[in-house]
């Protein structure tokens, strides 16, 4: 088997060539221990395993980035055959710096220029075979975004892999003398590498290849100085120098550019996007247009999806156990929650998949560094990068988002301290499932304030999460590393319909696998948490009561019908019931053509039951049977109502939500709504039910959830203010803690990310009831004074005077500048 | 003089590197080495950061950053 590692600068397209040549069989992984992705595939040509691994992206191959970092330490540990250096052609000075890097560790190296269509298009000329014979490598054309040159890299690997290396020099004059000094030095076969490259490395204070040759370091400090005093000039800028040198002459011996100077489309481009006064404007504009695409009209394609999921619930229920009247089997009950929290999440799909073709579409064509080169001064006061914007607007800017995508997109960025603190700030912003109990609450305490209490709600959290980043960013993010805001605005390039669709497809495969179980084993627990132990005794035969005497009646109703003989067993009633429901649970989802299949499908099995299902119009007697079958199915969903309180009532989850209220009393929170934050950690969308449930004490009384809630909790609206306060607060779901958890390669975080909300948000809400029953505020004064205390920190945040970073910090590296100065 | 007392439109000359450790070599990576020329293409809408053009390619860095750039103009 052939190992072959793709090496590339970022934006030369190597993401293309790799899928090029790797096809669709791919694996894609960590690094062993950090958040870089690993992406391999494996493929045969001509009887020859090919394993590819696509190194990160980097302009460079020194050690102070993470992604140099694990690119170097993969080919020092792994051993790859052959490297394939993939070389923008339309930028080819600034990537044979990387390409000289690579030539020099002693490996068989293949360059790939890749985008030979960008570089006809500008209108350059390049000779590649004198590339080849300066470089004394094999050197193929490709353009990956066309398809074209696989043929040709397979081929030059696997000659590569057999022919002798080449050696390649770049003469480093005066500092050729120490180059051989630290040579000499190097014991044979410390490193399956060229000794020659180890050397240059351990001078330009590579700290990867210092830990390896850890003995020699005084010497090489030694080396270094001594360097420094002759020359008057250090190691690295003399290498860099020597090495931007002999790219410029590559270039100017094999490519002849036609149109230098004139305006590219990039840069008639930029004169626009990035314009004074345009470029707000269209930043608003494609934010908004991701917004309105994915979310609002994403959400409007799961009215679609859902009945393809209700559907599916509706099989689950048909297959499990049928109840008995009000006697519902626990499989059942469980099998019902499993296919509610499983549909919670793969509803979200629709949105989802559009978001996520959106933002590679966004990712390829180029916008993001723009759009980060736009937003960086604002976003730097608060610990964030330009980039930081996509991540939160997805989040939930304008009436909600969703922190999974959120998070997800915070992958580009390229400041790892800023990366972090969009990560846990992403949470922060208005998660969409929430929306439903912040309405609950809003109608049942703040009616006549509805639209200004959700504006307060939908602005304040963009104001949180930007307090909360600066407030990690100067604490317990300080220590990160950060990177200097030196990026690339690459060209602009139409992006490929195959790259959006398999990286999308590819996004949320990875949402349904790793967020999908997990959420799953979640409400597993849940389940067992809210079902144990179950009803007491007295408790049970008293239910079973009154539902003998709900049956009685049904049957005293019937008895003088035609019917009367065939309707007075709880068995026949128990299932002319679960027909009933069944029946009407089925119409309630089907388009006009399927009613009538349906229709059709129930009359076949249930002849007899049917007659009252679907009284016929000249039988008055099954119409009469049928109303006193609709107020039985309506009581027994009372009784069952009640059951499932009483039922958490005395379930374990209901007794945590006890045992907490002598802290969350200070909040206003009784056990109830505690039950009901906890129960909708799987899925926010549950909090609506579970509170509904807690407070629809009869079903019988018909009662909208906003009214019960309002008449029957004992709340004031300041309640309700300290309990919306508390949710804006809280992290959205743990499907978001995974994700939280992959992005950030750790569980200590995940579990940062859950508990430093949930305290902050107690406090909070403590502090503004405590204080508001003390001075007799009501719910909108409250939160009034809430926004307004957050809008204050936030200006006061974004004023302080800016620390000017000490680019020493971050990195465990071995210092050789600070004895030179 | 320092890169970030450059007007759009400007032209110079890198001079030398002020700045230290992971800047450094982030910037001698990008291509910040003595005798490169930096044309000053714009200011970001807010005025920071600056957008560069070094090595036909184009690139963008925080005014705090560009001081430690010293230049001389053409």
């Amino acid at each position: 088997m052939i190992k072959v590692a793709l090496a590339g600068q970022p934006n030369c397209g190597k993401s293309t060539i790799f899928n090029l040549i790797s096809g669709i069989k791919q694996h894609i992984a960590n690094y062993p221990g950090v958040t870089v992705e690993k992406k391999s595939g494996v493929f045969s040509h001509k009887e020859t395993k090919i394993e590819v691994v696509d190194l990160p992206g980097t302009y460079s191959f020194s050690s102070y980035s993470l992604e140099e970092r694990v690119a170097k330490e993969f080919i020092l540990d792994e051993n790859p055959d052959v490297i394939v250096n993939i070389v923008d052609a339309s930028n080819i000075k600034r990537n044979l710096y990387l390409t000289f890097q690579l030539l020099e560790i002693g490996k068989p190296v293949v360059v790939v220029l890749n985008m030979m269509d960008v570089a006809k298009r500008r209108g350059m000329e390049i000779n590649v075979e004198r590339i080849a014979s300066m470089l004394s490598c094999p050197v193929v054309a490709a353009s990956g975004a066309k398809g074209e040159g696989k043929e040709a890299i397979v081929e030059a690997i696997l000659q590569a892999k057999n022919a002798p290396y080449n050696e390649f020099k770049i003469n480093y004059e005066e500092l050729e003398p120490t180059i051989k000094e630290v040579e000499a030095l190097l014991e044979e076969d410390t490193l399956q590498v060229s000794k020659r490259w180890v050397a240059i490395k351990a001078l330009e204070g590579d700290s990867v290849i210092l830990e390896k040759i850890s003995h020699l370091n005084t010497t090489i400090k030694e080396k270094r100085l001594a360097f420094h005093n002759t020359h008057d000039k250090d190691a690295e800028s003399f290498l860099a120098a020597l090495r931007y040198d002999s790219a410029d002459v590559i270039y100017h011996q094999s490519v002849s550019e036609k149109q230098l100077g004139k305006k590219t489309v990039t840069d008639v481009a930029d004169s626009i996007v990035l314009n004074r006064w345009l470029s707000f404007p269209i930043l608003f504009l494609i934010i908004f247009l991701i917004y309105q695409s994915s979310i609002v009209y994403g959400y409007k394609l799961t009215d679609y999806t859902w009945p393809i999921l209700a559907a599916f619930k509706n099989f689950i229920i048909a297959i499990s156990p049928a109840p008995d009247f009000t006697q519902v089997p626990m499989i059942t009950d469980f099998a019902i929650w499993m296919v509610n929290s499983a549909n919670a999440l793969l509803n979200y799909i629709p949105i989802f998949l559009i978001l996520f073709a959106l933002i590679a579409i966004l990712e390829d064509v180029g916008y993001m560094p723009r759009m980060a080169f736009i937003l960086d001064r604002i976003f730097k006061k608060f610990g964030l990068h330009g980039q930081s914007t996509l991540p939160l607007v997805l989040g939930g800017a304008f009436v909600g988002g969703c922190a999974v995508p959120g998070v997800m997109a915070t992958k580009g960025i390229a400041d790892e301290r800023a990366r972090m603190a969009t990560i846990l700030s992403v949470p922060y912003m208005n998660c969409l499932a929430k929306v439903p109990f912040y309405t609950l609450l809003l109608g049942a305490f703040f009616e006549a304030q509805m639209a200004l209490m959700m504006f307060f709600i939908s602005t304040v959290t963009l104001f949180i999460a930007l307090i909360v980043a600066r407030l990690l960013t100067s604490t317990v993010l300080k220590t990160r590393e950060t990177s200097p805001f030196v990026m690339e605005l690459p060209p602009y390039h139409l992006p490929t319909l195959k790259g959006v669709v398999f990286r999308a497809i590819e996004r949320v495969w990875m949402y349904i696998k790793k967020v999908g179980t997990i959420v799953l084993a979640v409400a597993i627990v849940l389940f067992a948490m809210l079902e144990l132990p179950g009803l007491s005794k007295e408790q049970a035969s008293s239910y079973e009561q009154r539902s003998q005497a709900l049956l009685d009646a049904f049957y005293q109703q019937t008895a003088n019908t035609s019917y009367g003989e065939r309707l007075n067993t709880r068995e026949h009633v128990a299932e002319l019931l679960n027909v009933y429901d069944d029946y009407r649970a089925r119409r309630m989802i089907a388009t006009p053509d399927q009613a009538e299949k349906i229709d059709a499908t129930f009359e076949a099995n249930h002849p007899f039951y049917f007659t009252f299902v679907r009284p016929p119009a000249d039988n008055a007697e099954a119409r009469a049977i049928n109303r006193h079958l609709r107020n039985l199915s309506r009581d027994r969903r009372g009784i069952l109502q009640e059951i499932k309180n009483t039922k958490i009532e005395n379930s374990l989850l209901g007794h945590i939500g006890r045992s907490l209220e002598p802290i969350t009393q200070f909040a206003g929170f009784d056990w109830k709504i505690n039950v009901a934050f906890l129960s909708s950690f799987a899925a926010r969308e549950s909090a609506v039910a579970t509170l509904g449930s807690i407070y629809e004490n009869n079903a019988a009384d018909n009662l909208r959830a906003e009214e019960a809630m309002a008449q029957n909790s004992g709340y004031t609206p300041l309640h309700a203010a300290a309990i919306i306060i508390f949710m804006i607060l809280t992290p959205p779901c743990i499907a978001t803690m995974i994700v939280v958890k992959l992005q950030t390669g750790s569980y200590r975080w995940m579990l940062f990310a859950i508990f430093f909300p949930i305290t902050l948000g107690l406090i909070v809400s403590s502090v503004l009831f405590t204080l508001g029953n003390q001075f007799g505020w009501s719910g909108v004064e409250a939160f009034a004074l809430f926004y307004g205390l957050v809008v204050a920190i936030t200006l006061f945040v974004g004023s302080l005077p800016q620390k000017r970073i000490n680019w020493s910090g971050g990195l465990v590296k071995i210092n050789l500048n600070q004895e030179e100065k | 003089m320092n890169l970030d007392e450059l007007e759009s439109g400007s032209l110079c000359k890198i001079v030398k590197i002020h700045a230290n450790d992971a800047l450094k070599y982030k910037l001698l990576d990008m291509g910040f080495v003595a005798g490169a020329q930096i044309s000053v293409v714009r200011e970001a809408p807010l005025y920071d950061p600056m957008e560069l053009r070094i090595h036909n390619y184009l690139l963008s860095l925080r005014k705090s950053e560009a001081q430690l750039v010293e230049v001389e103009r053409l």
